[in-house]
């Protein structure tokens, strides 16, 4: 771990040759940028790593790991967006697997003037490094300060112990991190990347308006801040991210029958339902284009490439649609109505009366709720209309709602053992509901290719294929279901969630 | 993380050198490398300028899971690590015999250093014995430096038959080292060679002085001459061997 130290009264030259005359040799100033990259989500940082652009005398692409191993060093200079931009091998794989379907993002860029040094054993051997930063610029901002870095080599503790000592002997303040975490500490820069999470924190004893609009107001932030990334297309997940907080939001409106005033809940909620459906075309796109590779891999095609038109197609059709939802979420329409919405939220006339308790309000709601899934779902038979599994599917998510935007009302480990029950159901749901979608949207494809003959008998034999494939699955995820549900509709599920709702939540 | 050991029953034909540069193109490409040096020779731990010392000596070293991690240095490259050699690694046979299943034993002892490393880089001596059994089993490659003599090719061969009789053997990747382009005899065996091994990595090392100088400077001759022919050597080698030990796979690009 690396050490970071600072003194608002010295001098940086005074640092220089006091590190100077403790044995270290230190080189001349030279310019340094390090540019922090991690997903929206922060999931770099979450596995303890982070990745830094460096230019400068130490230029490389760096993966930092903050559990002890050697950081990853890859000759690059250009800022990946998405670790396919970068060469094959384990820097590229340690990276995808974690950032899967998220873009990179620059966090954060830090210029200074740099002064790097070392102390060196009778061997000639480096055993302990420094860097003195200087005249610090964090994204446009100059620090009042310089920073020196300390970080040992394997092996050679002590010589590390005794540089820490040497520098806090002349006063230095140190504390635990490198250069970046001291100057995201001073700045207020959050490394940790921006969460989704719709559970706030919540006591059965809050007032239940003022907890619906706590949860509201955490979704209305998660739209805000998905926004502009949907806008952009940087990544599917921030229009996913924006689409489940619109689907959150509106549900939590609809829970708040008896709570929030009856105009201003029926209102949002239309206008909600407005903006998740037209969200609701970009995203069954990305979708499909996500699960491409997996629907065609099994069908162990002829000519892999016959089918590459259709991807295309959807690739291009997908662009449109974004492009579209961005025109409509850059409208005065979606303005207006975020603006409303945020105006509301902090409204303290609407406070005016909160005489309901949250804990009840939400137990009875979450109730009411299993009660209907269970009953619509025991109403499915073998003859029902794909519909019924659609409604259920809806059912699903309003309970799964509940639990996570009211989450810190229950006990964490029980109520994440429930919802891992309600997930597994809504999983067989929602494959279901995507070999429909996508199904329907094949057959439509089929047709306007070949109304525009611009795709060959191959490839319309290979979409029959498709087509077959994504109806068997279609048929297997509907067999599936009574067993799904069955899992789900048990006496033990159906206690856990009854104990759910009368233990206290965590202390 | 892939094991991968620069190994030839014969004796001063490249080994420390291909491991030493390997390990430094390696870590320029992203690799975090623990390089081990098995030799009691100690000839990477010294171009790597780390103690020649093994804390209570070969026995302790092979005594317990888990106590490889003790024993790793730090070195001038920051991806690079270094389990340092001493001369107690000539009883290494003669410890590993007293271990529980000794040709698992090297492979158990790197097992906990599985998340901390992509690449184990093992430098051995040359020899074939209970410890480079100990090597086979733990390695996935067997990186072998073929230098042009007529002999070569008998000593790689008895190699490959050796490693034919193992139920889990690990893929044998010779390459050329030491190759002198400019006589005639080195140009007709690195002919014979390849016609004989098509497994022959393309690149070849040759035998230059600024390799040599290795010794002096005690570094990989990419920290002292990076723009020098053998750093362009070493740097092909390991695309080569990288593509052995991680065939490429390219990862979707999920939007287009």
């Amino acid at each position: 771990m690396p050490t970071t130290f600072t003194h608002p009264d010295l001098s940086a030259a005074a640092v220089a040759d006091a590190l100077t005359a403790s044995g270290f040799e230190v080189d001349a100033p030279a310019p340094s940028t390090r540019v922090v990259l991690d997903t929206f989500d922060g999931r770099l940082r979450a596995a303890g790593l982070r990745l830094e652009l460096r230019a400068g005398a130490d230029a490389a692409l760096v993966l930092l790991d903050q559990e002890g191993a050697p950081p990853a060093r890859l000759a690059w200079d250009k800022a990946p967006q998405w670790p396919a931009d970068l060469p094959p091998g384990p820097f590229r794989t340690r990276v995808a697997s974690l950032t899967q379907e998220r873009a990179l993002l620059s966090l954060l860029t830090v210029t200074s003037q740099v002064r790097a040094a070392r102390r060196v054993d009778r061997r000639g051997k480096v055993t302990v490094r420094a860097e003195l930063h200087d005249r610090v610029v964090v994204d446009g901002e100059l620090l009042p300060t310089w920073l020196v870095e300390v970080r040992g080599v394997v092996g050679h503790d002590d010589d590390r112990e005794r540089a820490i000592t040497r520098l806090v002997a002349l006063g230095l303040q140190p504390a635990d991190g490198d250069v970046v975490v001291a100057v995201a500490e001073r700045t207020g820069h959050a490394l940790e990347g921006r969460s989704s999470a719709p559970t706030v924190p919540l006591d059965p004893h809050d007032g239940a308006l003022t907890a619906f609009r706590r949860v509201l107001a955490n979704l209305a932030a998660t739209i805000d801040h998905n926004l502009q990334g949907t806008i952009d297309d940087i990544d599917v997940e921030f229009l996913h991210e924006l689409r489940v907080a619109v689907r959150r939001t509106r549900s939590v409106l609809a829970e708040g029958k008896g709570v929030l005033a009856a105009e201003a809940r029926d209102r949002f909620r239309q206008d909600f339902g407005w903006l998740g459906q037209v969200t609701g075309p970009a995203r069954d796109l990305d979708v499909y284009v996500l699960g491409w590779e997996g629907y065609v891999a099994p069908l162990t095609l002829h000519d892999p490439t016959s089918l590459d038109r259709v991807l295309i197609e959807l690739q291009a059709r997908r662009q449109a649609a974004h492009a579209e939802l961005a025109d409509v979420l850059r409208s005065d329409a979606c303005r207006d109505l975020l603006e409303s919405w945020r105006r509301w939220l902090v409204d303290p006339d609407v406070a005016a009366s909160d005489d309901l308790h949250i804990g009840p309000v939400i137990a009875k709601r979450i109730t009411k709720a299993q009660h209907k899934l269970i009953t619509d779902g025991r109403a499915i038979t073998p003859a029902s209309p794909p519909e019924r599994l659609h409604d259920l599917r809806k059912d699903a998510k309003k309970l799964r709602y509940l639990l996570e935007c009211f989450g810190s009302l229950f006990h964490t480990k029980a109520r994440k053992a429930f919802v891992g029950q309600l997930k597994a159901l809504q999983d067989n749901l929602g494959e279901h509901q995507d070999a429909e979608v996508h199904l329907a949207q094949l057959r439509d494809l089929a047709h306007d290719l070949h109304a525009r003959a611009t795709i060959d008998t191959d490839a319309l034999l290979a979409m029959g294929r498709l087509g077959d494939h994504l109806d068997r699955r279609r048929v297997q995820e509907r067999g599936d279901f009574v067993e799904r549900f069955a899992d789900y509709d048990t006496k033990a599920n159906r206690r856990a969630l009854a104990g759910l709702l009368a233990e206290p939540a965590d202390a | 993380m892939k094991v991968a050991a620069t190994y030839s029953i014969k004796g001063g034909v490249g080994k420390t050198s291909a491991a030493v540069n390997l390990a430094f193109e390696a870590a320029r490409a992203g690799v975090r490398v623990l390089v081990w040096d098995l030799d009691p020779q100690g000839a990477a731990t010294y171009l790597f300028r780390v103690r020649a010392k093994v804390r209570g000596g070969s026995r302790r070293l092979v005594s317990a899971d888990g106590a490889l991690a003790a024993h790793i240095r730090g070195s001038d490259l920051s991806a690079v690590h270094v389990v340092p050699a001493d001369f107690s690694l000539r009883h290494l046979d003669l410890h590993l015999e007293g271990a529980k299943r000794p040709t698992e034993r090297l492979a158990r002892l790197l097992e906990p250093l599985t998340d901390h490393y992509d690449l184990a880089l093992l430098d051995c001596p040359p020899s074939i014995s209970l410890a480079s059994e100990s090597v086979f089993g733990a390695a996935d490659a067997l990186l072998v430096p073929v230098v042009p003599a007529t002999l070569a090719s008998r000593t790689l061969t008895q190699l490959v038959d050796f490693l034919d009789d193992q139920v889990e053997a690990p893929a044998v990747v010779p390459l050329l080292s030491m190759v002198d382009r400019r006589r005639k005899l080195h140009r007709e065996l690195v002919e014979e060679l390849r016609a004989e091994w098509p497994e022959l990595l393309g690149t070849a090392v040759p035998a230059a002085a600024v390799i040599e100088r290795m010794g002096l400077e005690r570094a990989p001759v990419g920290v002292y001459a990076p723009s020098s022919p053998a750093t362009r050597v070493y740097r092909a080698l390991w695309a080569e061997v990288a593509d052995r030990l991680w065939p490429p796979d390219p990862p979707r690009r999920i939007v287009a």
